[in-house]
């Protein structure tokens, strides 16, 4: 792939763009704007880059209307019109302000569409999670996607863990209403920044606008609908359908949506959301006969068993080094991470997400690389114990690079949570009476997107014994199912559907749940049988 | 004789390896060692190593915790089977997750290390409300309530283990039973069991066993109260007779 070097006014930067992208939907997809008006066909002419030396594609005739031979000649271009076709040095004198709503690359086209529409024809779809919230806006009628954003929960300043914000909210009715308007808040500034930069009108558009269908955690749509709080946090309701449903009476002004209908797709459970259910819709999970888990892994993993007839839905809590999150030296699958790490000789061979030199930190995918290969090099017990322990400065997975070092606790934070999605697959299975040859597919979402070593996760024991045919590994899998029930006549329905007939099972409240949780605590292949 | 099965358990134990751990007691019991011994010569000594450990390694792994603790419960229950005479118990306790609270595996790591070093564990569940953890220590006459809560809200509201101590203060039992408690809240304020009035905490389930196993030894005259014959059974002369706990399957 090619290689951009962007001298901005903040520093030189080092980007791979993949072949085909224009320069500004490879920016996008990174904290580095240039300044935009329209949807990036070359009609605003805002978005101007300096060519300075290196392989791109010729200027388009947009180019020549917006630029004079002048500035042609001083090599000024734009950078929705402009492709690299081999490495190349450009200049972004005047970027605009970056932001932390970034555009999600690689998202494959949505399904489905809704021809017969009149007016209002757009749609957003929103998946609101703890840490993320990812949304994209949709012409309907089409059934073609606008852009799609992805950026912070910013609940995150009253905790970054569930429970922190439902006990604020619980506490405080001014606190309540403080964490449902910061996420209502961020939803509409991430519309917003789609509307600006990629449609070049708001207020006109958000009035054309005539359906939004929020998918989430269920405390997540407790929290944004102020409703359901306090039995999210009282056991006795856990096993139940709780009610989110918004009661403001002025919801589409909130929103600044004139003619939207809001929906939030009801949760299966106490903490079984309807990102769940939206995952199950992505990858069409529910076909007869053929026996199916989905796996969402998170710091709460999610799990649906589809048996053939009858879908079970459970939720387990595992802790956040999935995430990257808790570890000595953790962080999410942002640039600077590594993300896989293979065996070389006796040592390690390791990758880092974007083109930078720097490592920052480890992420998921590459604590569950780093694990699998220490534990085949044998410097790491089944039990989690290092054979020669690493000690206060920890374990360095490329010499003499501190960011790179792994610790015994962080072993200890991926046995368990692997123990615990690992305990919650088995005991579904076993509720089901299916073994893991049963299975037609296994479908694997949430935190890792598609970086996950499928192998190295075997070893580890986090998936279970099946061919890597049989694995599917689906991203922003929530996301795209919200889209998708937004695109399909019925598909709220069906979402309401699935939600009554799932089966939920309080999974980790089994005595058998505990005895699979520690027996799969062990660094080993799952067992043969669940 | 006993030496190389003690080094062969111990490592057991320290590789969390429980089939291997099984494999070293079967070989005891075939080559006749009494179950008796299995468990005061090897089993109970591993437990007390590996608190010795846990108190030493700041990195403690919890995992590892958990493991141990599943071992040394499963293989003091195969023992117990096969004692020839029950075994002397060193004190009751009663233990439970708070009010509001599903987390059950910090109680059961607990009870796991208090079973492998004799101590009577009657275990009340998870949600159980302040005043059946006082209501079933005294009709136990159990020196120690431990209390799990592994949320902030559980932890530390009013109807978890404030609650218990208001009602030990009010019922006048603060003397004869204390309070323990455990889970995540107190680990990330390690002043919070004083705040909601206990009068211990431990960071990690094995820990607990070894706090609760010295408040219990700390008060012999609650211990001399234990001391009752069970039913059935002759009192054999030593100061305390074991009785399997109620309502505590394996």
């Amino acid at each position: 792939m090619p290689r951009l070097t962007l001298i901005a006014p903040d520093g030189t930067h080092r980007l791979t763009i993949a072949a085909g992208d224009s320069l500004r939907e490879a920016l996008d997809a990174t904290e580095l704007r240039v300044r935009a008006a329209c949807g990036g066909n070359g009609s605003c002419g805002a978005c101007l880059v300096r060519w300075i030396e290196g392989e791109v594609s010729r200027p388009t005739a947009a180019e020549y209307l917006k630029l004079g031979p002048e500035e042609r000649a001083a090599g000024w271009r734009l950078a929705c019109q402009l492709r690299l076709t081999g490495d190349a040095t450009l200049a972004l004198d005047h970027p605009a302000p970056p932001s932390q709503w970034r555009s999600i690359a690689e998202l494959p086209p949505p399904i489905g569409r809704l021809p017969e529409l009149e007016q209002h024809i757009y749609g957003l779809a929103v998946d609101l999670g703890t840490t993320h919230i990812r949304l994209s806006l949709l012409d309907r009628k089409s059934g073609r996607r606008i852009a799609s954003r992805r950026g912070p929960n910013p609940q995150q300043v009253h905790g970054a863990d569930v429970l922190n914000r439902l006990d604020a909210a619980l506490g405080s009715e001014r606190k309540a209403a403080e964490l449902a308007k910061l996420a209502r808040t961020a939803i509409v500034q991430a519309l917003r920044d789609v509307l600006a930069r990629d449609c070049g009108e708001v207020t006109p558009m958000m009035a054309e606008i005539g359906a939004a269908l929020v998918v989430g955690n269920t405390a997540m749509l407790a929290l944004l609908a102020q409703q359901g709080v306090a039995e999210l946090l009282a056991p006795e309701h856990w096993q139940s359908a709780i009610d989110c449903r918004p009661r403001a009476t002025d919801w589409q002004a909130q929103w600044y949506l004139p003619h939207a209908r809001i929906d939030l797709a009801p949760p299966l459970a106490g903490f079984v959301g309807s990102d769940l259910l939206a995952d199950l819709l992505a990858c069409d999970l529910c076909q007869p006969d053929r026996p199916a888990l989905l796996v969402d892994l998170g710091t709460n993993s999610e799990l649906a068993l589809w048996d053939g007839a009858r879908l079970r839905v459970g939720s387990v809590p595992g802790g956040p080094a999935f995430e990257g999150a808790g570890l000595r030296r953790g962080m999410p699958a942002e640039p600077g991470a590594l993300c896989a790490v293979t065996a070389e000789g006796d040592g390690f061979r390791c990758q880092r997400i974007g083109d930078t030199d720097a490592v920052r930190g480890i992420c998921g995918s590459g604590l569950i690389d780093a694990t699998a290969v220490l534990l085949a090099q044998g410097r790491l017990k089944p039990s989690g114990r290092f054979a020669t322990p690493p000690g206060a400065t920890g374990l360095a997975l490329i010499p003499g690079e501190e960011r790179s070092s792994l610790f015994a606790g962080d072993i200890d934070a991926l046995q368990r949570a692997k123990a615990a999605t690992a305990a919650a697959m088995r005991l579904l299975l076993r509720t089901a009476g299916l073994a893991w040859a049963d299975l037609s597919r296994l479908v694997v979402c949430g935190a890792f997107g598609h970086h996950l070593n499928l192998q190295h996760a075997r070893a580890i024991g986090l998936l279970p014994p099946l061919a890597d045919e049989r694995i599917e590994l689906i991203a922003e899998a929530a996301l795209l199912g919200c889209e998708r029930a937004l695109l399909a006549p019925g598909g709220k329905e069906w979402l309401g559907a699935a939600a009554q007939q799932a089966v939920s099972l309080n999974l980790a409240q089994s005595a058998d749940y505990e005895n699979l949780y520690i027996e799969e605590l062990r660094l080993r292949p799952m067992a043969l049988h669940p | 004789m006993l030496e190389p099965l003690i080094k062969a358990y111990n490592d057991a134990v320290f590789e969390t390896d429980r089939d291997a751990a099984f494999a070293v007691v079967d070989q005891a019991i075939a080559q006749g060692v009494p179950a008796e011994d299995v468990v005061f010569h090897i089993v109970i000594p591993a437990v007390e190593e590996m608190m010795a450990q846990l108190t030493l390694d700041p990195d403690a792994n919890l995992a590892q915790h958990f493991m141990t603790a599943q071992i040394a419960a499963e293989v003091t229950d195969k023992m117990l089977a096969r004692f020839a005479h029950p075994p002397e118990i060193i004190g009751r306790i009663v233990i439970g997750t708070a009010q509001g609270d599903l987390h059950s595996l910090g109680k059961r790591i607990v009870s796991g290390c208090l079973k492998a070093l004799m101590v009577e564990v009657h275990d009340l569940g998870v949600n159980v409300p302040a005043e059946r953890f006082v209501d079933a220590a005294v009709e136990l006459d159990a020196p120690v309530i431990a209390v799990s809560a592994m949320m902030a809200h559980t932890a530390n509201g009013p109807q978890g283990p404030r609650r218990v101590r208001e009602l030990l203060h009010a019922r006048g039992l603060e003397d004869r039973i204390k309070l323990v408690v455990g889970g995540a809240p107190y680990r990330f304020d390690d002043q919070l069991y004083r705040s909601v009035g206990a009068d211990g905490w431990a960071p990690d389930g094995v820990t607990a066993g070894k706090v609760i196993v010295d408040l219990i030894r700390a008060r012999p005259e609650e211990l001399a109260a234990l001391a009752l014959p069970l039913e059935g059974q002759e009192n054999s002369g030593r100061p305390f007779v074991f009785s399997r706990s109620r309502g505590e399957t394996a």
